[in-house]
């Protein structure tokens, strides 16, 4: 499941491409973050005021007016501690559990998994690009060997959660009538993130169900592609994807429950 | 070529609620559970997760990623006056943001909305563009005159010049369901709880203007806002109290934003003060009332301030009151469907929603549907007439009243009036 899983010396020019499409995706998603920081710092700092006459969206407008929601008071008079709202609202998703034992399940395996696996692989690529310049007492293969495991079952976590996302879209009527292109756009790009990363390890290791039938020279051929393939999909869907998709809502929601003290 | 502006602004909204837009997740919970939506026959506009991407989409056409690169899409005049509709088509109930999965502020996204269409000229809704002007000229919605807020009170009641507590009436209360300020007055005169009121000095609190988008209109709700507690200061109260749960919220929660500063005196609804009463055994009551009570939470007094428990204890101890609850109370309250000016702007959904709301009751078999709010009552009242009409069992025996002449009852007091 590592970015560079498969890859080696003899596929430098992998490398310098997984290198620029890494870049890419940082650009793309910065931007992209840029974009949306300004649109919604088209907004007013306060209740009931206008936008000064002529003044463009702000970054910074935005960050300040959060922070202002969040240190302030609530005259509603509920208002949790921010560290409870960190832990149970938005790491345990407390809000989620609350409506639907069922979705918190699902939400919190694809949550679980998720962010595992995005931590494991920012590991692997740092350890990967460390290696290239100093000396590490261990090397990348024998680092890859000991996130095997964790990464499996990190794997298996989130596949469980997109499929149970998505069976509850396809087979539940009212859900299935209420979705969008927005909503399945999400889960399909985990899904396919989450399959080829399978599919790509499963191909280098052999294992039974995901190298779908190669073994041997096949095997030795495709493991590289599929490797680079589930690598670049993973930058651009996971990471450029963000401001532009649903995705959005990993950043937007924990800071709309953080300005709302977590919540009515 | 002069540069294509976005068709819409971002007045009223601040940077934190276009935020929010974007942390809807879609997940549905508030669709099903709001009030307008079931009674409007789930009229797809209505429900506030689609208000949130319209919304939300209205903001990318205007200042998205293809807005900042190409220029901004332009919404239809069309596509904004049927928003406006579907904004408006909301009683501010609450319970959207209560069950948000995002914890977003919905009621106050709708509110911002309306005031930033307004402010374009597009809304409020009907009649609901009366209030500003209204409230303007008479100070008051219902074109009374100041003195005609004092025709409510009878010889015998004692208001006194200066008090350390004040009653705000409330414009409905003095000027039409006069039967709850009658109660209030009694039942403090009768515990020995003395008390001042403002009388032709009292205005509109704003509420009205408020939940419709209309706050800047003349200015009117600081204005309303500031004469209140100005003229609350001059008579050296410390504790208001109030009956009118549109009221309470709007002193609460509104004036000290439209003023930016705290008030200088307690803001106490009058189920809170009996509790505590109560609690201190000041209150011996005369009479059994022998029936079997269910309550409304007011949305304005319970989601948006937290009152629960203050009118659950005050009914639970009068004498011969069997208390019983109706299903979704509390924080998860079905509204009655009078608020957000959905009375004045729709009331064919206003009393589609009571309707449901009595039906609830009816489960029960209370012989009393209570609330704490005179709007609750109208419309409670309403909705109980019209299931009557189509001759629902029960519906005929079902008497809705306030706590607080409930309470008066039981201390053995006469209250008439409507
Ligand atoms: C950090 C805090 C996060 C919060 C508070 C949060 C919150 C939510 C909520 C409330 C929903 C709606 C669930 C429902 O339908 O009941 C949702 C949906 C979803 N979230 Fe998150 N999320 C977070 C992070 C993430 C992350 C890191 C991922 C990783 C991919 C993710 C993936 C998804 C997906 C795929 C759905 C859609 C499920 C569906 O369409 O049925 N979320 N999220
Ligand atoms: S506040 Fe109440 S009526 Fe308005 S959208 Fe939310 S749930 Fe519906
Ligand atoms: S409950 Fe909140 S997150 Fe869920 S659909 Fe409604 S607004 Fe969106
Ligand atoms: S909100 Fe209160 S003061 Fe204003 S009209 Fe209503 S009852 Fe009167």
């Amino acid at each position: 499941m590592a970015y560079f899983s498969g890859l080696s010396d003899a596929l430098r020019i992998t490398f310098v491409q997984m290198m620029i499409v890494s870049f890419i995706a940082m650009v793309i998603f910065v931007y992209g973050m840029i974009i949306n920081l300004q649109k919604w710092g088209a907004g007013v700092t306060g209740y009931a005021l206008e936008p000064e006459v002529g003044s463009k969206g702000s970054a910074i407008r935005f960050l300040k007016t959060w922070w202002k929601q969040v240190t302030e008071e609530s005259h509603h008079g509920h208002g949790k501690p921010i560290l409870e709202i960190l832990v149970l609202d938005i790491l345990f998703q407390r809000r989620i559990l609350k409506r639907s034992p069922v979705r918190w399940f699902m939400h919190f395996t694809i949550f679980a998994g998720w962010m595992t696996l995005f931590a494991m692989s920012g590991m692997m690529f740092a350890v990967e690009m460390t290696e290239r310049f100093i000396e590490l007492p261990f090397t990348a293969a024998q680092f890859r060997e000991v996130l095997q495991i964790p990464n499996d079952i990190f794997g298996y976590i989130l596949l469980v959660g997109v499929l149970i996302a998505i069976a509850r879209r396809l087979f539940i009527k009212e859900v299935r009538e209420a979705s969008i292109m927005y909503d399945w756009i999400l889960i399909g790009v985990v899904f396919i993130v989450t399959v080829s990363g399978f599919v790509a390890d499963g191909i280098r290791t052999g294992d039974i169900v995901w190298n779908i039938g190669m073994s041997g020279d096949t095997a030795m051929a495709y493991a590289p592609p599929a490797a680079l393939f589930h690598s670049v999909i993973s930058l651009l869907f996971c990471i450029a994807f963000i401001p532009y998709s649903k995705y959005i809502h990993i950043i937007a929601t924990p800071l709309a429950i953080l300005a709302n003290k977590g919540g009515e | 070529m002069a540069k294509k502006q976005p068709s819409i602004d971002t007045k009223n909204l601040t940077a934190v609620q276009l935020m929010e837009l974007d942390s809807c997740t879609r997940c549905g919970e508030c669709v099903k559970w709001c009030p307008t939506y079931a009674a409007s026959g789930q009229k797809p506009g209505l429900a506030p997760r689609d208000k949130i991407l319209r919304w939300r989409e209205f903001m990318n056409k205007s200042y998205g990623v293809k807005a900042k690169l190409f220029g901004p899409t332009e919404i239809s005049g069309a596509e904004l006056e049927e928003f406006k509709d579907d904004v408006h088509g909301c009683t501010t109930c609450g319970i959207c943001a209560t069950v948000c999965e995002s914890g977003i502020n919905t009621v106050e996204i709708w509110e911002s909305i309306r005031a930033n269409l307004v402010k374009k000229g597009i809304g409020p809704y009907g009649k609901q563009s009366m209030f500003p002007k209204l409230v303007n000229q008479y100070n008051n919605p219902y074109l009374a005159a100041p003195e005609d807020r004092l025709k409510w009170i009878p010889d015998d009641v004692k208001i006194a010049e200066k008090a350390n507590i004040l009653y705000f009436g409330g414009c409905t209360a003095e000027l039409r369901q006069t039967k709850l300020a009658v109660a209030t007055a009694r039942v403090l005169n009768k515990l020995g709880i003395e008390f001042t009121m403002l009388g032709e000095e009292e205005w509109c609190c704003g509420s009205a203007m408020i939940r419709t988008g209309q706050p800047h209109i003349e200015d009117i709700a600081r204005r309303v806002a500031e004469h209140n507690v100005d003229a609350i200061k001059a008579t050296g109260a410390t504790k208001v109290l109030y009956a009118c749960a549109g009221c309470f919220r709007a002193s609460k929660v509104d004036w000290p934003r439209q003023l930016g500063e705290e008030l200088p005196f307690e803001v106490i609804h009058i189920t809170e003060f009996l509790a505590d009463l109560i609690k201190k055994g000041q209150i011996k009551w005369v009479k059994s009332l022998d029936k079997a009570i269910t309550y409304h939470d007011p949305c304005h007094l319970g989601r948006h301030v937290g009152v629960y428990d203050a009118p659950r204890y005050v009914l639970g101890n009068i004498p011969g009151v069997k208390f019983v609850e109706m299903d979704r109370v509390k924080e998860f309250q079905r509204c009655c469907g009078a608020g957000g000016g959905v009375k004045a702007g729709i009331p064919d959904l206003a009393l589609g929603v009571a309707e449901t709301r009595v039906e609830d009751a009816l489960a029960t078999h209370a012989d009393i549907l209570s609330s704490a709010c005179p709007f609750c009552k109208r419309n409670l009242q309403d909705g109980t007439d019209s299931l009557n009409k189509k001759n629902t069992a029960g519906a005929d025996k079902l008497e809705v009243e306030d706590i607080i002449v409930l309470v008066a009852e039981a201390l053995g007091l006469e209250v008439i009036g409507d």
